[in-house]
């Protein structure tokens, strides 16, 4: 039992904490293209490969110091980081994997692309979008880091929200949760059993009485929520010299007035996904994602009287075991029984477009049921939205380049190298006796880019000069920065798990500063 | 490096390649700056770090490799980057940065130190170091998914010990011994108890019924009196746990009769407890177990929580079925290893993980608190932060740009830079801020350190000043102590023989009063602190002193549902330096407070930290900054790594 602990149990117990068993299983199972391995690239695939993804790719045409491959010799180096982990590659550029075999991208989990010149970008980003293969876009330049994440849509159940209330339904108990409250009788319970009862019956208790005394309403504004507090501070048991005893349960159950009293509701952001098309229109190509959605929505409609199905955890408190268990139960067997509700909209769900019911398992809907408040979806807008002219997000630009030295203006420097290299087959400054000539051309490209975007923005000349000392250089330490930052975002794309950026961000190596932005 | 001379000016690439640095500790930030120095062209590196290579290191130490584990993380780290990098002058030693042999003169062999510590004793050590050298220091840490850098230079900045950090929570011996009121209690005393069982004997960690309990002393003659009756009754034991098996003349069989020790433990000690009425007239009293009754009932399993067997909740049967079961393990252990042998507690040791996981609940339960799993448990009492690869490399990343910058002269550039867990409300995900000044009133950078300490100089010995507040409060090494009362007349010396005989002395007994002032110097460190006494007598319980203007520790939080998922800071510090598990110096009463989520898909898997008591929400703290930094700097930095001993979190 206990004792017998599997090695990678041991070996990955410091992210386990982080992620989950579940979490653990998803990155074992994925399976990540890297296109080119430079020292960017190679930092983000060993800070996937450490923490134990299933298997990695690395499609790379150039050569490192004379014959050997780039691919093979990373793959191998990066191969004995962690045995566990499958590596492969391809001595292919992408350019001409994308000639002859797009649909070789496909088989990905999430593609990332390195270094990559902007048509190549473009091509690749039309490829995997109309394949739903996610693609981070990552690059470091010089001092500059940058990630662009293309994802159509991406659905996240656990999001890991900060903050979030209790669901402990007191304004609106339901059944079991009512009686269990009738069982408890503090007027005619002993001192010890008075001190041991959970803050939440007690609570609930003098709700009761508010209920019968003001019309049913809650308590509303500060005022109320007082003249609440005082009736359950009037409860604590009184020695026989009339002081009050300490009662460490009743003074928790004042502090938690404030939240436990929250109306329970479903947030606008759940309430949109409710109502959008994916939910309406169920085939069978829809992912479980949304399958699941849309039988919580029947729940909430037909089941839930207008609310979630119950999340079924509560905190922990001050409270003998057997009362915090009871009650822990009353709760935990509600949000069971819900979601086996929902799992039967679910089974119908997939029957009427003749899927079946096991394509779904009860363990994900008991998870999705779980936190079901919790949905989020990301839409990321496509490159080629962002690249035209027609549908560039111009107002994100004017207003991010207010400040003139915001990160901003590093991402039209970045746009303007790439222009460059368009027309010079190379970057800016690479070599150091153009660095002068080059300064003038990329001012060029600058200024048409600018032009043919319609941007009212003016960039100083001084970021020209510093992009073109760069000479397109990728320093270990930028790379790091991005490397941790860009595996990061992808483990949140594998895992499901927190929420990942969208769509664009920079890193300013020079203030340290970074930003993200919707383009 | 051709490229880089691209983005590094060549003065300043040809610098890197000359000068020398320091790299302190060779864990989870250590292995990844490595890399990015000799990446970015540094040359000659010193590396040192005590610890030895752990299996749950390799998930983000990527120096390290499954053949590594059980080596030095300094010579390995070494060999790994040499491997890339051959050209590279790197001097590894496997020793503590707090050994005398490195001494000012050694830190002043370098251009830079960087830290890459786990522990606030060694930080605290390497900032006085690098003060006395006049090196600068670049002071890094992360923690899950946050992460801080921040540069520190002689005179110009903060330095580490100018903000006051948080105490380290401590519990009172009496908490521990007679009134638990939280899961943390449980599991020290759990801990206590594996050391009185199988390790080194502490008198600190004493495990059975404290009758000196201050809450008792209204009538101890009472108590006392009651203790002796009921001795004589023969059914209640009294005596310490160490005693009691020294009595059984350490025959392990009777030592190690599984119900005779448990029905001492979990029902003699606590009737006993209940004997001392007076500490239950406000708490709940415990319920002794009736372990044969118990035993019985063995078959039935109850268990709660889903998903890992570690993170399922036994019931009490589970639990002293567990215990038995560990008890037998570890005596057999024991017994393998010879006369004399001890066993050393290892959170990542099963049997005793299962110890500890099995008595702490088995005593939760007696106190009615509701137990815990093995996985929650073992983060708190092997004190764990989660780590990963991705923070130490973006924090590695950090620290070698900021090296670039002293090492270009702008340290008026550099800034003390936090990493986020995610973009925050204004979208950013680094939170740099500019450096503050020396504070002035700072005990150990201001030019004549001083502070005020309050304490009885009829009840501190002379080896308290030395050891609680000296060495563990003030962060010295070796003091040396004389009183200015105008004879010089020297209390502690650091050589050894001198003053021993002082140690279970009073202060009062050399002179010492009200308004009295003694220097302290400790050579180590080329450091100087004069202390002035405020004699006091009515501190607060278990309270020995009281150093004057220091933040007061605040009453730890109850973990409320918000403030769950939010991340203090580090209390990956504790006193003591962390070590592996094979060193002594176990870190036991620097703890945590307790997380309640039952299982990770939950959300409170994220990080969640703690400092001293008081949680903080980061989120918070980023709303402007200027602010978010003031906030923000009260919480000591973190730490990846090791973790062995010191921290908390889910």
């Amino acid at each position: 039992m206990a004792a017998t602990k599997t090695a990678k149990e041991q070996k990955y117990d410091r992210q386990l904490r982080l992620w989950g068993d579940h979490g653990q299983e998803e990155l074992e199972n994925a399976h990540v293209c890297l296109i080119n391995s430079t020292a960017s690239g190679t930092e983000i695939l060993k800070n996937l490969v450490l923490p134990g993804i299933g298997a990695f790719t690395i499609v790379d045409g150039h050569k490192v110091s004379g014959e050997d491959n780039r691919a093979q010799a990373a793959t191998e180096l990066l191969q004995e980081l962690n045995t566990d982990v499958s590596g492969n590659f391809v001595e292919e550029s992408p350019d001409k994997l994308l000639d002859n075999d797009p649909e070789f991208f496909h088989r990905f989990t999430l593609v990332i692309g390195v270094q990559l010149p902007e048509s190549t970008c473009l091509r690749l980003g039309s490829v995997l979008w109309n394949a739903n293969v996610p693609f981070l876009v990552c690059r470091t330049y010089g001092l500059v880091g940058y990630m662009r994440l293309v994802v159509k849509e991406h659905t996240v159940i656990e999001s890991h929200p900060d903050n979030a209330l209790e669901d402990l339904r007191l304004d609106q108990p339901f059944a079991e949760l009512k009686s269990h409250i009738q069982s408890y009788d503090l007027e005619g319970m002993g001192k010890k059993d008075h001190g041991h009862t959970p803050w939440i019956i007690i609570v609930a208790k003098y709700l009761e009485k508010w209920f019968s005394e003001h019309n049913f309403q809650l308590p509303k504004n500060y005022k109320e929520k007082e003249a609440f507090k005082q009736l359950i501070r009037q409860g604590i048991l009184k020695n026989e010299k009339g002081t009050p005893e300490v009662e460490e349960n009743f003074e928790e159950a004042i502090k938690n007035v404030n939240t436990a009293l929250n109306p329970t509701k479903i947030s606008n952001g759940v309430d949109d996904l409710f109502n959008g098309e994916q939910c309406n229109d169920i085939t069978s190509q829809t992912p479980a994602f949304w399958v699941m959605t849309r039988a919580v929505r029947e729940f909430v409609q037909n089941d839930g009287g207008g609310n979630l199905p119950v999340r079924g955890s509560i905190p922990d408190m001050i409270a003998d075991s057997e009362k915090f268990i009871n009650l822990q139960n009353v709760y935990r067997e509600k949000a069971m029984q819900d979601a086996s509700v929902v799992s039967k909209h679910v089974e119908s769900l997939l029957q009427s477009v003749g899927k079946p019911s096991e394509s779904i398992s009860e363990q994900d809907i008991k998870l999705f049921c779980k936190n079901a408040a919790f949905l989020r979806v990301v839409r990321c807008r496509s490159l080629a939205e962002e690249y035209s002219v027609e549908t560039v997000n111009k107002d994100a630009i004017t207003c991010s380049m207010d400040g003139a030295d915001g990160e901003m203006v590093l991402y039209l420097m970045l746009r303007s190298v790439d222009r460059f290299y368009q027309q010079h087959s190379r970057y800016p400054g690479v070599y150091n006796y153009q660095v002068e000539e080059d300064i003038s051309k990329l001012k060029l490209c600058v200024n048409s880019l600018l032009q043919e975007y319609g941007l009212n923005v003016s960039v100083k000349d001084d970021y020209i000069h510093e992009f073109c000392r760069y000479g397109a250089a990728e320093p270990h330490t930028v790379a790091s920065f991005l490397g941790g930052s860009a595996a990061q975002e992808a483990i949140k794309l594998i895992t499901r798990q927190f929420v990942p950026f969208n769509n664009t961000f920079v890193y300013n190596a020079m203030s340290q500063t970074t930003a993200t932005f919707q383009l | 490096m051709v490229q880089l001379v691209g983005s590094l000016r060549k003065e300043l690439a040809d610098s890197l390649s000359a000068c020398r640095v320091l790299v302190v500790g060779a864990g989870g930030i250590g292995c990844e700056l490595l890399k990015n120095l000799v990446l970015t062209g540094f040359k000659n590196i010193e590396v040192i770090d005590l610890d030895t290579i752990d299996v749950s290191n390799l998930n983000r130490q990527f120096l390290f490799q499954k053949k590594h584990v059980g080596k030095s993380k300094a010579q390995v780290a070494k060999e790994s980057v040499l491997q890339f990098c051959p050209t590279a002058n790197i001097t590894a030693y496997h020793d503590s940065i707090m050994n005398p042999e490195y001494n000012v003169e050694f830190f002043r062999n370098f251009m830079l130190v960087m830290n890459a510590l786990d522990n606030r004793a060694a930080r605290n050590h390497v900032n006085r170091m690098c003060l006395a050298a006049d090196i600068p220091l670049i002071e890094s840490g992360t923690a899950g998914y946050l992460g801080q850098v921040t540069v520190i230079k002689k005179g110009l900045t903060e330095c580490y010990e100018c903000q006051p950090k948080p105490t380290q929570k401590t519990f009172p011996g009496c908490t521990i011994r007679n009134t638990p009121s939280e899961p943390i209690h449980c599991i020290v005393w759990a801990k206590y108890l594996f050391n009185q069982l199988f390790g080194e004997e502490d008198a600190d960690q004493e495990v059975s019924p404290d009758t000196a309990d201050p809450e008792l002393t209204w009538n101890p003659a009472d108590t006392e009196a009651r203790a002796t009756a009921s001795d004589q009754d023969g059914d209640i034991k009294r005596v310490s746990t160490k005693d009691w098996a020294r009595s059984t003349g350490y025959d392990t069989v009777k030592l190690f009769n599984k119900d005779c020790l448990s029905e001492s433990l979990f029902k003699d000690d606590i009737q006993y407890l209940l004997t001392m009425d007076k500490l239950w007239k406000k708490r709940k009293a415990p319920l002794p177990l009736d372990w044969l009754e118990i035993q019985k009932l063995g078959k039935i399993l109850e268990v709660t929580g889903t998903g890992l067997k570690d993170q399922q909740v036994l019931g009490v049967a589970g639990y002293s079925q567990l215990f038995s079961r560990s008890v037998e393990t570890l005596r057999s252990m024991l017994a393998d290893k010879g006369d004399g042998a001890e066993l050393v507690w290892d959170k990542d040791d099963p049997p005793a993980m299962d110890f500890v996981t099995a008595a702490a609940n088995l005593r939760m339960h007696i106190f009615s608190m509701n137990m815990k799993s093995r996985f929650d448990i073992k983060s708190m009492a092997g004190n764990i932060i989660p780590a990963i690869a991705t923070t130490n490399a973006v924090i590695a990343g950090l620290i070698v740009l900021e090296a670039l910058k002293i090492l270009s002269g702008d340290v008026e550039q550099c800034r003390t830079i936090f990493l986020n867990k995610q973009p925050n409300p204004r979208k950013k995900l680094l939170v740099p801020c500019a450096l503050d000044p020396p504070s002035a009133n700072c005990y150990v950078c201001a030019s004549k350190p001083e502070v005020t300490v309050k304490l009885n100089v009829h009840k501190t010995l002379v080896l308290a000043l030395q050891d609680k507040i000296l060495k563990e409060k003030f962060g010295m090494v070796a003091p040396d102590v004389q009183i200015e009362d105008g004879k010089g007349t020297i209390l502690i010396s650091s050589e050894e023989g001198e003053t021993e005989a002082n140690n279970s002395k009073f202060l009062s007994d050399f002179g010492i009063r009200h308004g009295s002032r003694l220097q302290v110097d400790d050579f180590l460190q080329d450091y100087t602190l004069l202390v002035n006494v405020i004699h006091c007598e009515d501190l607060e319980k278990d309270v020995e002193f009281e150093v004057v203007g220091d933040a007061p520790d605040k009453a730890p939080t109850p973990p409320s549902a918000q403030e769950d998922k939010n991340v203090a800071n580090g209390n990956k510090d504790s006193a003591e330096p962390s070590t592996s598990s094979k060193a002594p110096a176990e870190q036991d009463d620097v703890l945590i407070v307790d997380s309640d989520e039952e299982e990770p898909s939950s959300s409170t898997m994220d990080v969640r930290m703690e400092s001293g008591g008081h949680k903080r929400k980061l989120h918070d703290a980023e709303t402007g900054e200027a602010s978010a930094k003031r906030q923000r700097l009260d919480q000591p930095l973190a730490a990846d790594e090791e973790d062995d001993d010191i921290i908390a979190l889910d």
